[in-house]
């Protein structure tokens, strides 16, 4: 209630719910005319069906928690690691000059082309799925918990040693809750490239899983059926990616940001 | 209880080097309050990291109790100039920090932070984050953490440079009436001579770059210092007698800086 | 002293792993049929040139990315700076703009080849449509972050809305313009890349997905080498004239 007041209030919803109806319109007009292949794109009465199709079908949950299930493991492999790593290179200068700047030109390599190497180590089951993930992942959150291990603010540190903490206590008291924010910034980006390297191995090669019903419904040409899985598929990552958002910046509750 | 001999700090190589402190000595006594006062760039900060551990001497010695100082000393507490609040921490988590340290227990060190956030002014916003709070009520909190340590010799290193003239001043007291209270040994920093008149017994005076001890003026103002010590004629006397070396050591830097 | 050793030591760091699995396989602990020698990698380079046309390839691909990138950069530049004029269409769109930085678009390649065929012009338009709301977002968030001072300056002066864009926002916003162009051409060649590989279609990726299937193990670490170091360069050299424009300032 309070969104939509809200909303009514920034004067967004004029614009948003005209800009809506012409896509929707357009969409329309197209699909109508006759002027594309058949279905490429679809009416939206089919393309509504389609979606329905989707999350009425019992098989979509059970792939679509195949697919959540190797996005969870990746996220949880990578994520581990890129944190570990990350620790040791903000903490380390020496590591950070080192290695940091390979890291940062590996970063946006496209890794669905180490795909074949996984398959070889991994099978041509979910363990590649969760392997492809887990490699997409770990670049984006080693360097942004890096940076958040820099970023630490020098005087509570030295508050820290002024209470002859230990190094472990000021690790897991100071340098954990001060990084904790930034931290989860470089989550919600492994997040999302963790979903896509995940989705397009199973696109590749797979059985099952949501890029399978995709290259499924490809195969078949059901184009509305195609639509639903990708409408559904970029409706999570959104909203996965605010609910990262906000306890990003519910966890960055330093005065700076407060007073904002 | 503090004793400094000899203490000097070069930063750079010999030829080319900065000298922040030169061969300064100065003991302090049980139970006094000191303020160390001096122009921007003489040092000052050196001096207080070096007592506080933070930072070795290139020569000279610090002790405190008799025991000399390598590393950040037990019995000595710091506040530190900037914000130093943990932003993710309530007020009485802050407060605590230094019990929870030494593993006390959660209940055992609640109850004890509770009386140093009393004894700053703080009732009630035990359960507030930083962020909720004044600049002012943040660096209480500051020296409340600080005072929980139950340090025997309490360093503050200019502790109200970034508030404001009405809210230093009324921190100011609230220092003095902690300090008569606990009969805390305190050393402070500051630029400002009005809150070194008003809280201390004796006054170190900093010559500028390389600092040195210039002055060491003892404040007869009766103790307890209330509100009416401020107005008196004496206070002002004292104030004039400081700003006189002080100007001579402001002006130098301010030649030197090219202003 | 520091400064060199640092560096060095990451270089070091690679090659001695790179001796450490050649002996590794010699003597059985890596089984040589999931990693080949690093010396039978580095003997498949040669075939990839000279029977798998990777330079051509290499063209094919790059020439792909320009396109892409420099496509999404002009029309991203373009909407960004019109999101920023009209505040409220900032306000309304610029969340849907984000929401499709953040959306897996490239999943929906099969579409697209639906759509433009089997072609280069299906690869180049994945990556464009990809690349676009990012270089939007960083086109808006630059505008934005030009001190507002700048621009009172310039109506202090009597300075007309066009004349602003021209002499004061442009110049300003320039630096962000210019990350917007590094954004689009590293989600270009990643996508590229990527849907190259995924369709088995035109550049580089696509040998990668050629040698795999037809299970030439050398090779196909050979070219995955060959796409990484040629993604490595081609950051490094972006991140490169990114900081060096930022000097000139």
């Amino acid at each position: 209630m309070a969104a939509a007041a809200g909303l009514m209030r920034s004067g967004t919803l004029l614009p948003r719910l005209a800009a809506s109806v012409l896509l929707l319109a357009a969409w329309q007009a197209l699909a109508l005319s006759g002027l594309l292949f058949r279905d490429v794109v679809p009416p939206l009465g089919a393309l509504a069906a389609g979606l329905w199709g989707v999350l009425a079908d019992p098989g979509f949950w059970g792939n679509a928690l195949v697919t959540g299930g190797e996005l969870a493991a990746a996220l949880a492999i990578g994520g581990a690691l890129g944190i570990a790593a990350g620790l040791v290179f903000g903490a380390s200068a020496f590591i950070a000059a080192a290695l940091e700047r390979w890291m940062t030109w590996l970063a946006p390599t496209p890794k669905i082309i180490l795909f074949p190497v996984l398959i070889l180590f991994c099978g041509v089951g979910p363990g590649s799925k969760i392997a492809m993930g887990a490699v997409s992942c770990f670049f984006p959150v080693l360097l942004s918990t890096a940076a958040a291990v820099r970023g630490v603010d020098p005087v509570l540190l030295r508050v820290a040693r002024s209470f002859r903490a230990r190094a472990d206590q000021i690790l897991v008291k100071v340098y954990l809750p001060a990084a904790v924010a930034p931290m989860l910034n470089g989550v919600r980006l492994g997040f999302g490239v963790a979903l896509i390297g995940v989705l397009l191995a199973e696109t590749k090669l797979s059985n099952q899983g949501v890029g399978f019903l995709v290259m499924q419904a490809y195969a078949r040409f059901d184009m509305p059926r195609m639509y639903g899985l990708l409408i559904v598929v970029v409706c999570f990552a959104a909203a996965i990616n605010v609910a990262i958002g906000h306890a990003a910046r519910r966890a960055a509750a330093g005065p700076i940001a407060r007073e904002n | 209880m503090l004793s400094v001999a000899g203490l000097t700090k070069r930063f750079g190589s010999q030829a080319d080097g900065v000298t922040a402190v030169d061969d300064v000595s100065f003991d302090i006594r049980p139970g006094e309050f000191v303020s160390v006062i001096g122009p921007s760039g003489c040092g000052k900060s050196t001096l207080f990291n070096i007592i506080a551990g933070l930072q070795t001497p290139t020569s000279g010695q610090v002790s405190v109790e008799g025991q000399p100082v390598r590393g950040p000393h037990p019995a000595v507490g710091t506040v530190f100039q900037e914000e130093s609040c943990f932003p993710w921490r309530t007020v009485i988590d802050n407060v605590a920090f230094p019990l929870e340290l030494a593993g006390l227990a959660k209940a055992q060190r609640h109850e004890q932070a509770k009386q140093f956030i009393d004894m700053v002014g703080l009732r009630g916003f035990e359960r507030r984050m930083p962020s909720e709070l004044s600049g002012g009520m943040r660096q209480r909190v500051c020296i409340a953490r600080t005072l929980a340590a139950k340090p025997r010799l309490l360093l503050m290193d200019e502790p109200f440079a970034a508030l404001d003239e009405q809210t230093r001043l009324l921190l100011g007291d609230k220092v003095l009436q902690i300090q008569q209270e606990l009969r805390q040994t305190t050393l402070l920093i500051t630029h400002s001579i009005t809150e070194a008149v008003q809280l201390s017994d004796r006054v170190l005076v900093m010559t500028y770059r390389p600092g040195r001890l210039k002055r060491f003026v003892t404040i007869e103002l009766p103790r307890p210092r209330s509100g009416d010590a401020v107005t008196s004629p004496a206070f002002g006397a004292a104030v004039a007698s400081l700003w006189a070396d002080l100007r001579e050591e402001a002006s130098r830097g301010m030649q030197e800086a090219g202003g | 002293m520091r400064q060199t050793a640092a560096p060095l030591l990451g270089i070091g760091l690679v090659v001695s792993l790179v001796l450490l699995l050649q002996w590794a396989i010699g003597v059985g602990l890596v089984d040589e049929y999931t990693v080949p020698r690093p010396s039978e990698i580095a003997a498949a380079l040669p075939r990839l040139v000279t029977e798998e046309h990777v330079a051509s390839r290499f063209m094919v691909t790059v020439g792909e990315t320009f396109a892409a990138g420099a496509l999404a950069t002009l029309v991203g530049t373009a909407l960004g700076a019109a999101l920023y004029r009209w505040p409220l269409m900032r306000r309304s769109f610029e969340p849907w703009v984000a929401v499709l930085a953040a959306a897996p678009l490239v999943l929906a390649y099969p579409l697209f080849l639906v759509l433009f065929g089997r072609s280069s012009l299906t690869v180049v338009v994945i990556a464009f449509a990809s690349a676009l709301p990012p270089v939007v977002l960083q086109t808006v968030t630059g505008f934005a972050a030009v001190r507002p001072v700048l621009l009172a300056v310039g109506r202090s002066l009597g300075m007309g809305r066009a004349a602003e864009f021209r002499r004061i926002l442009l110049p300003a916003a320039l630096p962000s313009v210019f990350t917007g162009l590094r954004l689009a051409l590293m989600f270009g060649l990643i996508n590229v890349v990527g849907v190259e590989f995924l369709i088995n279609l035109g550049g580089l990726g696509a040998l990668i997905n050629d040698l795999s299937e037809r299970y030439d193990l050398p090779g196909t670490w050979a070219a995955i080498g060959v796409v990484v170091l040629v993604s490595v360069c081609f950051f490094a050299t972006l991140d490169g004239g990114e900081r060096w424009l930022r000097r000139r300032g």
